[in-house]
């Protein structure tokens, strides 16, 4: 066994003295995969970091990249860099919470851990060989319009790539929410909500609160990212097919900003864990912190607004939700998380080691980076620092010197365990100090030029400012030495680890008395999607009535224009999704497939990707002269939605509904933006 | 294009910082604090106690900011009579008509794109950016602006559309 496989070493000299209660076990599994989604992550970091650095410095025109390739580094530098980080987080957060929810399969973090690598893999080909510069925001039609600049090929590759992006993370969400709810009694359960009404005695640990909550709205944003990437897909197949421009913003933000918001609430789930092991004080569920992330869930969701503020076209209403939610997503955060990590922290004699101060950092970067984002998230200030280098100033402080420093900590632990010592004091002094010095140089150097109007996703700087670019491409510099420090002293450690391997120390006894608080699990298990007679009877007569669209003045009513048509297209599906759902949780079929998880989840995720696939005029418009044919086209629609049901069935009753709802909810989205044929 | 600090983005910058340096004092004393072993029954009673005034503070901070985001919005159309601009963007210029207007204007923008997002940057004669709207093709958003300095304003655009994004630049006059 490897020392990294090894379960539970930890010793004293990595943790607080009285973090030995509250130290979660670790399995071999745990922590080989800990380590894999953190060091690719980090990784992936280090190379966007140097890419972002070449940038910076062709903005400063210390160096000559060409226009081309800027544009092109710069699609490559935020799709992996977002990649990246995600990765390692949902790695953190997996590694916290399987000490709790032992159902967590290691098996589909693989897949998902695998559709990312393979969905950068093909981002990186689609932007080296193929040139794609459309940013990661794709916005269409800006893929299709290249002024010659890349190839369609290019563009296919890199919506697949982002795509298998999406689908890495609905699977690692699907399967959290699944484990954890399943642990916890439901979704009521797993949020904290039972308890907070008194049903239950306990409540669950703030980290699994986390992960259900990040869960359920990675699959939400799941299912509106494959939509606009299946949208845009059936746009090269069939190029008579149009968008809606504002529909395909509105759906690319709200996948692409919540995603990369996500990333930051799944660290604060594995913070919850590693912040007590230095301080000594156990992170406790509490009502607010059950308050706030159902805060959290609303505020995020919503959001993605603030993005359009400058599209005068976007309906009012949506303006000021999206400002509410800005404003307001910041308030669990300020008021719950990070001062209860203060609180935690105070007094504590809390333990300083590498991996500790890079935690505490991380608070500071998210909360000093939360102020410059709610700050232009007002319209009147976005209204003069839109797309400004105050935009990149914000959220690379957030994500940098916030999440970015927490990635680290999450290696820098895992390695403290393997190898039983913290890193040296020179690195510990010197690598935080030198990464907050450069990192903050870097991000100040924005917000100024910010204020003073330059543009971002600039390939070359107004005149007079490109001192701006030079200044803080010297601090990247800086932050990267720090950096580069730490990753030596890493490797020092992982070779360590791995030269003792079988000889790492048993787990810390632990003091006289005490035992590690085993977590409250009410338990509960598999429950099925449809667990009644009456659900079963209301389920059937919901997909029967949804059955009407195909009445014939109901058909051809749906025929008037393309836009009804699918609309017709997303009732047939919904037909087809309740009948599955019913047969997929009667008694006798729980019965004959218990437990294909795996099964049920491949299915969920490609049938409704498929329906959205065939809803091009190109291979429906020649069935319309054949009725037998339009209408076996038709049925196709239903028998998806009945086999997206009858997978759903599979995952149980939470992950099953949110799997269901949101595929209902991809056919019902592509309804009103897709047009053309 | 020769750019310059605006009175609002730098009230704007120096609230920003302003609140960053009072976080950095917040993180500083509780790093300092860390040292000392407290009962955490003591911290969490005095943490608690001040959580209420935390989150009244912020509540009112936040409050205080969204009432004055919707009062000052800039999506209305403003008060009296307006000379309309056509502006429509495209890879990689903007067509502009009429390409001046006389000084106390109040102009209505008018922006719309033939091909792919634009984002029309206005900055007025001292380089100061004065406002932001989408050029987004199939629609077409209105802003309201009066312009009362004379002289050479820049469009620019500031929503990446491809190759020549940052030569993506145009001038207008507002004449004496």
């Amino acid at each position: 066994m490897s020392a990294l496989g090894t379960a539970g070493a930890a010793p004293a000299a990595t943790i607080h003295p009285d973090a030995a209660a509250i130290d979660p076990p670790v399995g071999a599994h745990q922590r080989r995969i800990g380590l894999l989604f953190g060091a690719t992550g980090l990784t992936l970091f280090l190379l966007m970091a140097l890419l972002g650095l070449a940038m910076r410095l062709t903005q400063s025109d210390a160096i000559g990249i060409s226009d081309e390739w800027f544009y092109r580094l710069m699609t490559l530098h935020a799709s992996g860099m977002l990649a990246g980080v995600l990765l390692a987080m949902m790695g953190g957060l997996w590694y916290v919470v399987r000490a709790i929810v032992p159902r967590l399969d290691a098996g589909r973090a693989m897949a998902a851990y695998a559709a990312i690598v393979v969905g950068v893999v093909l981002v990186l080909v689609a932007v080296v060989f193929g040139g794609f510069a459309a940013g990661w925001t794709f916005l269409y039609p800006l893929p299709f319009e290249s002024a010659g600049m890349w190839p369609t090929w290019s563009t296919v590759l890199f919506l697949i790539g982002m795509g298998l992006v999406g689908v890495g993370f609905t699977i690692y969400c699907i399967d959290t929410l699944k484990s954890v709810t399943e642990t916890w009694g439901g979704l009521s359960g797993a949020l904290g909500l039972a308890w907070l009404r008194g049903r239950v005695d306990a409540p669950p640990p703030p980290q699994a609160i986390a992960a259900t909550a990040v869960s359920l709205q990675g699959i939400i944003a799941g299912a509106v990212g494959m939509t606009i990437l299946v949208a845009l897909l059936d746009h090269t197949i069939d190029d008579t097919i149009t968008l809606d421009p504002l529909w395909a913003k509105n759906l690319t933000y709200f996948f692409g900003h919540t995603i990369a918001n996500l990333i930051i609430y799944l660290a604060a789930g594995m913070i919850y864990v590693l912040v007590p092991l230095y301080a000594g004080r156990q992170w406790k569920t509490s009502k607010p912190l059950v308050i706030g992330w159902l805060g959290t869930i609303a505020f995020v969701l919503t959001a993605y607004g603030h993005h359009l503020y400058m599209d005068f076209v976007q309906p009012g209403a949506f303006q000021v939700v999206g400002l509410v939610a800005s404003s307001a997503a910041a308030l669990p955060v300020a008021v719950v998380t990070i001062y209860t990590a203060m609180m935690l922290v105070w007094g504590s004699r809390y333990r300083w080691t590498l991996t500790s101060i890079l935690i505490f950092l991380g608070f500071a970067g998210w909360a000093i980076g939360g102020a410059g984002a709610v700050i232009d998230s007002a319209i009147p200030v976005n209204f003069h620092f839109h797309n400004t280098l105050w935009v990149p100033a914000h959220f690379h402080n957030y994500l940098m010197m916030g999440v970015g420093l927490w990635v680290m900590a999450l290696v820098s632990y895992l390695l403290e365990r393997a190898s039983g010592r913290t890193a040296s004091r020179l690195v510990t002094i010197a690598a935080p100090s030198l990464m907050v010095v450069g990192g903050y140089g870097l991000v100040y150097a924005w917000y100024f030029s910010g204020a003073l109007g330059v543009p971002r996703r600039w390939a070359g700087h107004p005149d007079g400012t490109e001192v701006w670019s030079l200044v803080g491409s010297l601090f990247a510099v800086v932050f990267l030495i720090g950096f580069l420090t730490m990753v030596v002293e890493f490797v020092r450690m992982g070779r360590e680890a791995w030269a003792g391997r079988g000889e790492a120390p048993a787990r810390e006894p632990l003091p006289a008395g005490a035992s590690v608080e085993a977590p409250a699990a009410p338990g509960g298990g598999f429950r099925p999607m449809v667990g009644t007679y009456w659900g079963l009877v209301v389920a059937v007569a919901m997909g029967v009535a949804a059955l009407f669209v195909f009445y014939p003045p109901v058909n051809e009513a749906s025929e008037v224009s393309v836009k009804f048509h699918h609309l017709a297209h997303a009732v047939q599906f919904f037909a087809g999704a309740m009948l599955g759902a019913a047969a997929g949780s009667a008694p006798a079929a729980l019965r004959r497939f218990p437990g294909r998880v795996n099964g049920g989840l491949a299915v969920a995720l490609i049938a409704p990707v498929a329906m959205l696939l065939v809803m091009i005029p190109l291979i429906y418009q020649d069935l319309t002269g054949n009725d037998f044919l339009h209408a076996a086209y038709h049925l196709v629609m239903v028998l998806l939605g009945f086999v997206t049901g009858l997978a759903a069935a599979l995952l149980g009753r939470v992950a099953g509904w949110a799997v269901l709802l949101t595929s209902v909810a991809m056919a019902l989205m592509f309804a009103p933006g897709v047009t053309g044929g | 294009m020769d750019l310059s600090f605006g009175g609002f983005q730098v009230a704007v910058l120096i609230g920003f910082l302003v609140i960053s340096g009072c976080l950095v004092a917040i993180f500083s004393a509780v790093a300092v604090k860390s040292r000392r072993n407290v009962d955490f029954a003591e911290v969490t009673d005095t943490g608690y106690r001040l959580r209420r005034f935390w989150l009244a503070f912020l509540g009112v901070l936040l409050g205080t900011g969204l009432v004055l985001s919707i009062a000052f919005m800039p999506y209305g159309e403003g008060a009296g009579p307006t000379t309309r601009v056509k502006v429509s963007g495209y890879q990689f210029n903007w067509t502009v008509s009429p390409d001046s207007v006389p000084a106390g204007t109040l102009v209505d923008f008018d922006v719309t794109s033939s091909d792919v997002n634009h984002g029309l940057g206005l900055y007025d004669p001292g380089g100061v950016l004065i406002g932001n709207v989408q050029a987004m093709p199939e629609y077409h958003n209105q802003l309201s602006l009066r312009l009362d300095e004379p002289g050479t304003y820049t469009f620019s655009c500031l929503e990446y559309c491809g190759l020549d994004h940052h030569r993506m630049i145009r001038q207008f006059e507002v004449t004496p």
